[in-house]
Order: structure tokens, then C-alpha cells, then sequence
């Protein structure tokens, strides 16, 4: 596919996919009539909107697909956005979010709070994730230089720590609370609302904007430390540019939806294939993919069972065979 | 003739060793010097140190009348531009996104129109303005080469260092590479460059530094760098020099039997 | 659902054949068959019983026979359970009865230095009961998946600890118990019952559907599970299901994070008759109401309460607590005080 057209596509998808989104649930809860009835009433009004405003139109539509809809894309956005970053911070294609201990972090966070109720679990979680990448981080740093190799080093150990204190956690506490560990980990949206929504926007649009401010910095860390330094940057003030904002616009999004695996690392790679590595062009179209992508894994999903399934089963079992089969075929935007 | 780039009494150690010992060094404007020597004598390190990215421990660097430790890092990389030892990067960018990179300290976020002026600029004084939208990591070597080059230039520097800007390129390569760089020196750059091949560096450059166990070897008045005495003491008994045209090339002894 | 009642009435009256085997094997030797479907022999009653499950020590509490009980479970010593057995045994009172692992994890070196003639675990824990049965241990594995589960464990627990006739009288008690709610609902049509939907601690979103205790526990009640179409034993339902089911009552079970409150001022809930009419209720306690004792009876009563209050007008929960509690546990003061 040409990058031009593809690029328009990119960012044409999520306008129908956001709105069709709405009309997707369970079969027999609310028609696409009704649906369309209560999108349109303010300007056709063809139904008195009194009778959709009041009743269950309105909370299925307003309270409950809207938010999570918004939640589904700003998560699949913010995880992408920040694989993006951290692969080319990291000059390799496969780092993603989670890598630096961030997942392990707020499962531990998460488990913490659902535990002991010493912390709100959202607060919890986003702490921890934070903390992990940052102990990450700091382990990796000698003689005020952080290379590649010892980052992600330090990240495979501090994941492994907090996953073994995850699983004290999760040893020491009852079965009731140990489900809703487990739940938790596996990722879901299904308990998406306008409160989670407002708890988590922020930390992730405040990633997101950053990120995109320093899109193109990216392009120039991505040649290598010492190429960095040449053309006047530090390359290890440039890197925690990066790292903070995309653990941000991550931690956000992991405190309220859990672990969703895959899309940090399968997105960026899509977009890569779509448009290049150019980060300028790249960043963005991975925001716009990268929501669609989870938003629609979560449409398939709200349709598929009347009873939900973590989110983060479905982006793993689609993700995973999807990425193998364009990683066979194509030109895969990296080289060894 | 101006002098852009003064380095006194540089002392530099790593590890307890030695590296540099008591080396001073001059760079002028619109001249080609050259730094040789064998492997370890501590040409790449005596370089590293004039592009900043080493701190000498002791001795002082001027550079155009101001202490090198004083510029801010994007000061500095608008007066020097560096190019570091081959280094290939893993993700496809277009040739123009590479040398575009070069623009990061004039740059505040994205940049614009004018950066994007330089690059193609850039691109066509190196000569390979129609590789600009090719992947660089599907470009032979010496293509690359002309790329990072490019992106030196894109950094407008006053001086331009250049680390074995010949390694791994074959031999028509190396003088289409030389040429080029002999001709930033003749529009008035400062160009300094560290080689191995002492042939190449006596057919292009100006003014040459012999380095030898992290010192400088000098030789008298009268003789000329690439006199045999001078490069015996440098590399070792076994060559020899033959003239060629006003300067010469070197040479191995071997046995005539 | 009259038919039921009755048959659930007769068999407290005339306890059923299995129930009796147990017992008649011989003067001296007890045969019990636990969940696994394991043949369990005992020459006598056990004397020193290590019981890693909650549930089944309350049974065994309220068999009266807790003296032969020299191991429990850690989370017995938990804030919410330890308040009720610190009134019933001076020993866990003092923290003095040793708890060789939890519901899930065993110390297998500590329940052997305990010398137990008998462990109680749930069933599923298969390498643990095959390193205690290699070493000569009898483990009674437990599973509950019904009410029934419950009056047969009652019942073999009974037979191994020399309470068989206390066993036979709870069970019995049980049943007519319940036949007395049930009878009270039994004659209403189907469409005049009342909605439930039933929401676990995990989350909001988290309850049981069809063939599930919970389910049991709601037709009991003589009201319908609104997730009863769904055969699952736990489940997370999708938010618009139970919207569109529109429960006409909320029962929580026993929630540390969240109560009735955060769920009617929930705006996503407010579309539901249940919220609409304030009736969203959550039980007290996990130890009072516990769905895996006989105590479970009390709940039942609850949710009846709480769906048909004019139909229960007579029944005063606090004073069925009680009343219940004696039964159960007998004459126990501090315990009754802990009630209150």
C-alpha cells in the first residue's frame, strides 16, 4: 500500500469506528434504531427524545457503550504510543511498554490495593508501574550514561522482583480477592464509566501530547548515543523526554484497564509496516491505529458473548497470529 | 588563516592507562588536517576529545577563542560537526530523515522548511541527492558513508572531525570520499580527520599529526611527513616512501631475493 | 416448586437411604465416601483432626466436636472469622491452635508433626492429599457446588467425629427450615416473582448464573436469578445484560470496598427498578451468612426478607439470627454476644 494512502486511512478509520461502536452490545439490549434515534433526536427529533433521554437508551448509550468506547480507543492509543516511542528509544523493535516492568509494577500495585485497601487501586497501580520503570531505570544507570543493553536488563529483574512480590501478594490473600487479582491482570474494559474515564484521561492525554511534541527527537535518538550527541542532544536527558511521558500515557491506562498484552508492541510494528519508521508520521498514525485496533478487538468482543472476557485474552489470541502472518510477508520495518 | 580549534598540553587516561600525553594541536580554517598513526596510539581518542564527547584530564581546548567546556551542547554541535566510527542503525529511515537528524540543534520540536532547504542542500553538494527517499539500511557502505557525511554538513559546522571516514569503503569509494571532504577544507571549512592508510592522507590532506604511544612526533625543517625517517619512527623500520609527484607514497620493505 | 418443598421436606423427615449407610458397617469401623468419590475407613472416631477449610470447621463447631481439632486454617486467625471462634475455643482465642497452611497453601512437614488421624482439605488438592495419604493420613476432600453438598458433608463429618446423631438433627433442621420459607412462595406464578441479580465481591459486574449455589440460594428465596439463563457457576456479565434484565432487587454479598450506597449512586445503575426503589441490599457478614455451612439457611431467609418484606412480615432477622445461631453452634454466650 502506498504510505499516503494508507496514512489517510489511518486516520480516516476511527471517525466510523468510534460512532459504529456505539451501535455494538449484547444482541437484545438496545436496537440500532433506537440507537440512531437517540444519536440524531437533538437535531431530527422523529421520537420524543423525552422518552429516550429518561430511560434505558440513554444510560446503555450515554453511560455505558460512550465511555467505554472512548476508554477502549485512549488505552489502545496510549499502549501504542508509547511501544512507538520506547522502540525507537530503546533502537529495538522489540520493546514495548511492559518491558521495563511496568505491567509487573501496577499488577503488584493493583494486587496491593485489592488486597490490604491501603491505597485506591487505581492510584495504587499507577504508582507502582511508575516505580518499577523508574527502579528500572536507575539500576540501569552507570557512569551517568544508560545504554540499551543494562535498561532492559534491569527492566527483566525489576519485572521479575515485582512479579514475585505480586505473587506473595497474591499467595498471602483469600480466594474471593485473589479472583479479582487474577481479573485485574488479565485486563478488562468491562468496568469502564465516566469516573475511570476522567481518572485516567488525564495521565494519558498528558503522555500522549507530550510524545507528540517530541516525535521527531525520537527520530534522532534512534540513530544511537553517540550520533545524538554529535548534532548537539544528550542523549540521556533526550531519553527520559521519552521514557516519562510514555510510561505516563501507559500507567494511566494500565491502572484502569489492566494488563492488555500485545498491543504495545504489535501496533507500532503495523504502522511501521504501513508508513516507515519515520517517527514524525509514525507516532500519530500509531495513536489512530492503535485505538481502533483495541477498540474493535473490544467491539468483537462485547459481541461475541453475552458474558465478558478480559479484553487482554482477545488482543493476545488476535494480536499474536496477526503479527506472525505480517511479520512472514512483508517488509517488517527493522532490520537485525 | 585562522585558527578555529587549539588543543594544549592533553592529557587523557582510561583505566590507569596512558592514553595522551602532553599533545597540543592547532586546527585552521580551510585546511585538511590529518591524524595518523598506528592502531592504539590514541588518534580516535585525541578526536573524541576535540568533539567534546571526551573530557581530557588535563591541558585546555579553545574553541574559536572560547574554553570548549563553556559552549552548551548545542552550541558546540553548531560550530563542530562529528562523525562517529560506522554505525548502522536498525530502523529503515529515508535517507533525508537520517541527515536530517543533523538539524537537532537548531531545531526546537519538528522541523521546518527551511531545515528541510539544508538537507536537500546538503544532499546535493555530497552528490547523492537521488538516494534522498531510499531506506538507508539498504544502501552499500559507501552510500552510507556519503549519508552520515551529509549529515555532518546539515549541521553547518565551521570544523568538521570525521573518525575513519574511510573504514570498510573499497578503494574507489575511499577517494570519491576524500575528494569530497578535501573540498570542505578548500571552501573554508576546518576539516580534521583521523586514517589509517598514511597513501591516502599524503594525496589529500594538508597538514599532518603523527601520534605515536599518545604523543606527538615531529620531525625537523627540512624533511617532509612522509620522508622515510619520519615514518620509520611512527611505524616501525619496514617501509619505505617513493616519491609521487611533489609528495610520495609509502610502502613495505620486502625481501628481494 | 410446591413439589419440590415437599420432597425437600420429606427427606428431612426420613433421612435417605445413603445417608444412613454410613453408619452401619460395623460397631467399630466408620466408612465415609468424600468428594473425590474415595472411600475413607475409620477404625474410631479421629481424635486429633487437622481441617484447612473454614467452612467445614464451623460444621465442625457446630457439631460440638471441636476439641478433636489440633490444626486449622491461617485465615481462621483473619479479623472477620477469628472475632466468632475467639468466643467459641479459648485455644484460638489465645492464638494457641496451631495452622499448618491456609485455603491453599499446606506446610505438609507441619499437619504430619501434627499427628493427625485426619486431615480435611478441599478436594481438588491433589498433591497434597497424595503426600499425606503415602504417609498413612486419611484426608477427607471436600467440594460444594449445592446446598446438598452441604447436608452430605454435614453428615460424614458427623460419622468421623462420633456426631452422627447431632449431624442427622442439623441436617433435619435444616430442611424443614427451609421448607417453611419455601412453602410461603410456593404457590406464586411464575411472572409475579422477583427479579435478583446477585453481585459477588470481586466486582459489580461479577455474579454466578444457572446451577450455582447463588442460583439455589435465589429460588430458595422463592425469587429468579436474572442471569439464570447463563449455565455458569461464576461469571462476569456485559453491564447492558443487566440493564436489560432490570432486576427488581440487588444482593450483594459481603463487599470490604463497595456498599448499597455506591451502587445507587452509580448513574450507570439508575436506569434499574432495584435502584429506582432503593432495593439493593448487601449481607452483613461473610461468617453469619457463609453460602458454603449450613448457615447458609440465614441467607436464604435474607434474600427472602428482602424480596417479599410483606409476605415475611413476621420474619425478624435479627431474632432468626439468633434463634439460628443457638441450633446451630448450642448454648454458646460469648458467641451470641459477638451476634449482636
Amino acid at each position: 500500500m502506498q504510505p499516503r494512502l494508507a496514512l489517510f486511512l489511518i486516520y480516516l478509520i476511527p471517525v466510523p469506528l468510534l460512532i459504529g461502536s456505539l451501535f455494538i452490545g449484547p444482541a437484545d439490549t438496545v436496537s440500532t434504531k433506537e440507537v440512531l434515534a437517540w444519536l440524531t433526536g437533538p437535531w431530527f427529533a422523529p421520537t420524543p427524545s423525552a422518552v429516550l433521554d429518561s430511560g434505558l437508551v440513554r444510560t446503555i448509550i450515554w453511560d455505558v457503550r460512550l465511555p467505554r468506547v472512548i476508554l477502549a480507543f485512549l488505552v489502545g492509543a496510549a499502549l501504542s504510543g508509547s511501544g512507538t516511542a520506547l522502540q525507537a528509544l530503546f533502537r529495538n523493535p522489540l520493546v514495548d511498554p511492559y518491558l521495563l516492568g511496568l505491567s509487573s509494577g501496577s499488577a503488584f500495585g493493583a494486587a496491593l490495593a485489592l488486597a490490604t485497601s491501603w491505597m485506591p487501586l487505581q492510584v495504587s497501580a499507577f504508582s507502582f508501574g511508575m516505580a518499577a520503570v523508574g527502579a528500572s531505570y536507575f539500576l540501569a544507570r552507570t557512569r551517568k550514561s544508560v545504554t540499551v543493553i543494562s535498561l532492559i536488563l534491569s527492566g527483566i529483574i525489576v519485572s521479575g522482583i515485582f512479579t514475585s512480590l505480586l505473587t506473595i501478594v497474591q499467595f498471602l490473600t483469600d480466594p474471593f480477592r485473589l479472583q479479582t487479582i487474577v481479573h485485574w491482570t488479565m485486563g478488562n474494559l468491562h468496568n469502564a464509566s465516566w469516573a475511570k474515564l476522567n481518572s485516567s484521561a488525564p495521565g494519558t492525554l498528558a503522555g500522549l501530547v507530550w510524545l507528540l511534541l517530541f516525535r521527531w527527537r525520537m527520530n534522532v535518538l534512534a540513530l544511537g548515543d553517540e550520533e545524538t550527541r554529535a548534532v548537539g542532544l544528550n542523549p540521556e536527558h533526550q531519553k527520559l523526554l521519552v521514557l516519562i511521558p510514555a510510561t505516563l500515557a501507559a500507567s494511566a491506562s494500565v491502572a484502569v484497564a489492566g494488563v492488555i498484552g500485545l498491543v504495545g508492541l504489535v501496533v507500532p510494528h503495523m504502522t511501521r509496516m504501513l508508513i516507515g519508521p519515520d517517527n514524525t508520521r509514525t507516532l500519530p498514525a500509531s495513536l489512530a491505529l492503535g485505538g481502533s485496533f483495541l477498540l474493535l478487538v473490544d467491539d468483537c468482543s462485547r459481541v461475541a458473548a453475552s458474558f465478558e472476557v478480559p479484553i487482554g485474552i482477545f488482543t493476545t489470541l488476535i494480536g499474536g497470529p496477526f503479527f506472525i502472518f505480517l511479520l512472514r510477508r512483508s517488509r517488517v520495518g527493522w532490520e537485525i | 588563516m585562522t585558527s578555529l580549534l587549539e588543543g594544549l598540553h592533553l592529557f587523557f587516561s582510561y583505566g590507569g592507562r596512558g592514553v595522551l600525553h602532553d599533545v597540543t594541536i592547532e586546527v585552521q580554517q580551510g585546511q585538511f588536517t590529518i591524524i595518523l598513526g598506528k592502531n592504539g596510539s590514541g588518534k580516535s581518542t585525541l578526536l573524541r576529545i576535540m568533539a567534546g564527547l571526551l573530557k581530557p584530564d588535563g591541558g585546555t581546548l579553545q574553541v574559536m577563542g572560547r574554553d570548549l567546556n563553556d559552549l552548551s551542547l548545542t552550541e558546540r554541535a553548531k560550530i563542530i560537526g562529528y562523525l562517529p566510527q560506522f554505525h548502522r542503525p536498525i530502523f529503515p529511515f529515508s535517507v533525508e530523515d537520517v541527515v536530517l537528524t543533523g538539524r537537532a540543534s537548531y531545531v526546537n520540536l519538528i522541523p521546518g522548511h527551511e531545515d528541510r532547504r539544508i538537507v536537500l542542500r546538503a544532499l546535493e553538494r555530497v552528490g547523492i541527492i537521488h538516494l534522498r527517499l531510499r531506506p538507508f539500511t539498504e544502501l552499500s557502505g559507501g552510500e552510507q558513508q556519503l549519508v552520515m557525511i551529509a549529515r555532518v554538513l546539515a549541521q553547518e559546522p565551521k570544523i568538521v572531525l570525521l573518525d575513519e571516514p574511510t573504514a570498510h569503503l573499497d578503494f574507489v569509494n575511499q577517494a570519491h570520499v576524500l575528494r569530497l571532504i578535501r573540498e570542505f577544507a578548500d571552501s573554508e571549512l576546518a576539516v580534521v580527520a583521523v586514517l589509517h592508510d598514511p597513501n591516502i592522507a599524503f594525496l589529500y590532506g594538508d597538514r599532518f599529526i603523527f601520534l605515536k604511544e599518545g604523543q606527538v612526533e615531529s620531525w625537523s625543517s627540512s624533511q617532509k611527513p612522509w620522508d622515510t625517517e619520519v615514518l620509520q619512527k611512527v611505524y616501525g623500520p619496514e617501509l619505505r616512501s617513493i616519491p609521487y609527484q611533489d609528495r610520495a607514497l609509502v610502502v613495505p620493505i620486502i625481501d628481494s631475493k | 416448586m410446591l413439589l419440590l418443598s415437599l420432597v425437600l421436606e420429606g427427606r428431612g423427615l426420613f433421612p435417605l437411604a445413603s445417608e444412613v449407610a454410613a453408619q452401619e458397617v460395623s460397631a467399630q469401623t466408620i466408612e465415609v465416601r468424600d468428594f473425590r468419590g474415595k472411600a475413607l475407613s475409620l477404625r474410631q472416631p479421629a481424635e486429633r483432626i487437622v481441617c484447612l477449610i473454614e467452612s467445614a470447621l464451623s460444621g465442625i463447631y457446630m457439631l460440638g466436636a471441636e476439641a478433636r481439632i489440633v490444626g486449622i486454617s491461617a485465615n481462621v486467625y483473619r479479623e472477620e472469622t477469628y472475632r466468632y471462634y475467639a468466643a467459641m475455643d479459648e485455644r484460638i482465642l489465645n492464638k494457641t491452635l496451631p495452622s499448618p497452611g491456609n485455603w491453599d497453601f499446606i506446610n505438609i512437614e507441619k499437619v504430619v508433626g501434627l499427628k493427625p488421624d485426619l486431615v480435611i482439605i478441599w478436594a481438588h488438592q491433589e498433591e497434597a492429599i497424595r503426600v499425606l495419604e503415602e504417609r498413612g493420613i486419611p484426608v477427607y476432600g471436600v467440594f460444594i457446588r449445592s446446598f446438598e453438598d452441604i447436608y452430605q458433608e454435614m453428615l460424614a463429618l458427623g460419622n468421623l467425629t462420633g456426631a452422627r446423631e447431632r449431624a442427622l438433627q442439623l441436617v433435619a433442621h435444616t430442611r424443614e427450615s427451609l421448607g417453611r420459607i419455601q412453602s410461603r412462595t410456593a404457590a406464586m406464578a411464575s411472572g409475579d416473582r422477583v427479579r435478583v441479580y446477585y453481585m459477588w465481591a470481586q466486582g459489580e459486574l461479577e455474579t454466578s448464573g444457572k446451577g450455582s449455589t447463588v442460583d439455589e440460594l435465589i429460588s430458595l428465596a422463592g425469587a429468579v436469578n436474572v442471569c439464570g439463563s447463563i449455565e455458569q457457576e461464576h461469571l462476569v456479565v456485559n453491564i447492558e445484560k443487566v440493564l436489560k434484565w432490570d432486576p427488581q432487587v440487588i444482593v450483594m454479598w459481603h463487599n470490604a470496598r463497595k456498599d448499597p450506597g455506591d451502587i445507587l449512586h452509580n448513574p450507570m445503575w439508575q436506569s434499574l427498578s432495584a435502584v429506582r426503589q432503593q432495593r439493593v441490599y448487601e449481607f452483613p457478614g461473610i461468617f453469619p451468612c457463609d453460602l458454603w455451612t449450613l448457615k447458609f439457611q440465614y441467607a436464604v431467609k435474607m434474600v427472602a426478607k428482602w424480596c417479599y418484606p410483606e409476605l415475611f412480615r413476621d420474619l425478624d432477622l435479627e431474632k432468626e439470627k439468633l434463634v439460628l445461631f443457638r441450633e446451630l453452634y448450642g448454648e454458646r454466650p460469648a458467641l451470641f454476644e459477638r451476634m449482636h
